[in-house]
């Protein structure tokens, strides 16, 4: 009789969780209770977070982790300036791109950080941010579309949410399941801040910024910005900061960024015969 | 022997149906919207009136290709130029949401706990915990709350473009 409970309670937790239904894994659940086989009613009710765990993290989810990214990113990093007219102007360039990138189907939303630090972050969910001393190395619209075209590309591929699924495979799922319901403030926490020190202090994988260069780069030429800003913006930068070290510590260095856009230009044969709007942008950088 | 004859028959049909299938799949190169708002226009200018809007991920068998436009045929039959930076070769996946709802859904309770669409109000209950935990200012916190509820209209977007001669207003 016991066995026929487990046996029941068993295929109703395995067709649960085929259908990842909660209904059917409480029922699973429940069933393994009446039998009095508590030890199978546990690993029914953990294998609901376990399979959790492991599946991608959804575009509410990825909001959550993006707001409390953005959080700490805007307290590190001076607050946000807070001019009108300039936010308008970054949002707009950074819709303008968004709008035809790979993944144009969430909203982007673009600030200024106030520090005078060269920087530029984006969060999951499409929480962008400049710094204002990366707008004051920018010269015209096509540098500033080239380089939110990064910042989106790292939103458009997942990088970050990459990283935090990474780290909850690593750190133990049924953790990490648990966090995102919001019942599990502690470890929620714990994963943004792993989250915000890799981003922020440690950088992501090098392979992923040189994806971000390159996918940008595609993004801001779609929309008809000069295709060689980004290059003319790099080679500046390799100038102010030299190249022995990176971009923000984090980044591969500038000549092996530069020739990467610069295969990207090759490969799909643009012509230097894009857009710069430097007045466009002067109009709005002497808020700055 | 007559049966036998009957099967060969069969098979060498559904092979040639097959294969008439296959061809009609290659004659129509289909190309998929790859862009938050898109429309087509009757002629390949950005001043040409528009006859149509398409969404997100909305399939358009092509027709003809001039330039930066391309000629399309929506699958209810209209048909139009639209912007070639405007579509993609391969179907945007949607972030493999099906799967994310689904885990969503064994996270008991998960999506009470968040907005369904982050587009106009500001913390959702779990980042605002969040916020409480890591002692983060209430100017910090109002930072990204306008962040979030931050609005700018499709049409404005289009009249920087314009401005700009950018996209499909290039000279």
């Amino acid at each position: 009789m016991r066995s026929k409970f487990i046996a029941g309670a068993t295929l109703l937790w395995l067709a649960g969780s085929l259908a990842g239904c909660p209904e059917f894994q409480r029922a699973a659940e429940d069933a393994a209770k009446q039998s009095g086989n508590e030890r199978l009613a546990g690993v029914i009710r953990g294998s609901g977070t376990l399979v959790a765990g492991l599946l991608p993290i959804g575009y509410e989810e990825e909001s959550s982790i993006g707001q409390a990214i953005a959080l700490q990113v805007i307290a590190r990093y001076g607050g946000l300036v807070d001019d009108p007219d300039l936010t308008r102007y970054v949002n707009l360039v950074g819709r303008a791109v968004a709008n035809t990138c790979d993944r144009p189907d969430i909203v982007y939303r673009f600030a200024v950080l106030n520090h005078d630090s060269i920087n530029a972050f984006a969060a999951p969910a499409g929480y962008i941010f400049v710094t204002r001393g990366l707008l004051k190395q920018v010269k015209n619209e096509a540098e500033l579309a080239a380089v939110l075209g990064h910042e989106i590309a790292h939103v458009s591929q997942k990088h970050i949410l990459d990283v935090i699924q990474r780290s909850k495979r690593i750190a133990g799922v049924t953790e990490a399941g648990l966090a995102y319901a919001g019942q599990n403030p502690a470890a929620f926490k714990h994963i943004i801040d792993g989250a915000v020190k890799k981003l922020l202090d440690e950088g992501l994988d090098q392979s992923k910024e040189l994806e971000a260069d390159t996918i940008g780069e595609e993004f801001a030429a779609r929309v008809g910005y000069d295709p060689t800003a980004y290059v003319t913006f790099l080679t500046r930068l390799r100038q102010v900061k030299g190249d022995d070290r990176a971009f923000f510590k984090t980044h591969p260095n500038f000549s092996n960024r530069i020739q990467a856009v610069q295969e990207v230009i090759q490969a799909k044969g643009y012509k230097a015969n894009g857009q710069l709007l430097a007045d466009r942008y002067a109009r709005l950088s002497k808020r700055i | 022997m007559n049966r036998k004859r009957w099967a060969t028959n069969g098979i060498v049909a559904v092979a040639l149906l097959a294969a008439l299938l296959i061809a009609e799949v290659a004659q129509a190169e289909t190309l998929y919207v790859q862009a938050k708002t898109a429309q087509l226009r009757s002629g390949r200018t950005s001043l040409d009136a528009v006859v149509a809007h398409v969404r997100f991920g909305e399939p358009l068998e092509v027709v003809s290709r001039e330039g930066s436009w391309v000629k399309v045929k929506t699958t209810g039959g209209t048909q139009g130029w639209i912007f070639a930076n405007k579509l993609s070769e391969t179907k945007p996946s949607g972030g493999g949401e099906t799967l994310a709802a689904l885990g969503r859904s064994m996270r008991r309770g998960a999506a009470s706990a968040t907005t369904a669409s982050a587009g106009a109000r500001g913390l959702d209950k779990t980042s605002e915990a969040y916020a409480d935990r890591s002692g983060i200012s209430q100017k910090d916190r109002e930072a990204v709350d306008r962040m979030t509820s931050y609005q700018l209209a499709d049409q404005d977007v289009e009249t920087f473009l314009k401005e700009g001669g950018l996209g499909e207003y290039a000279k």
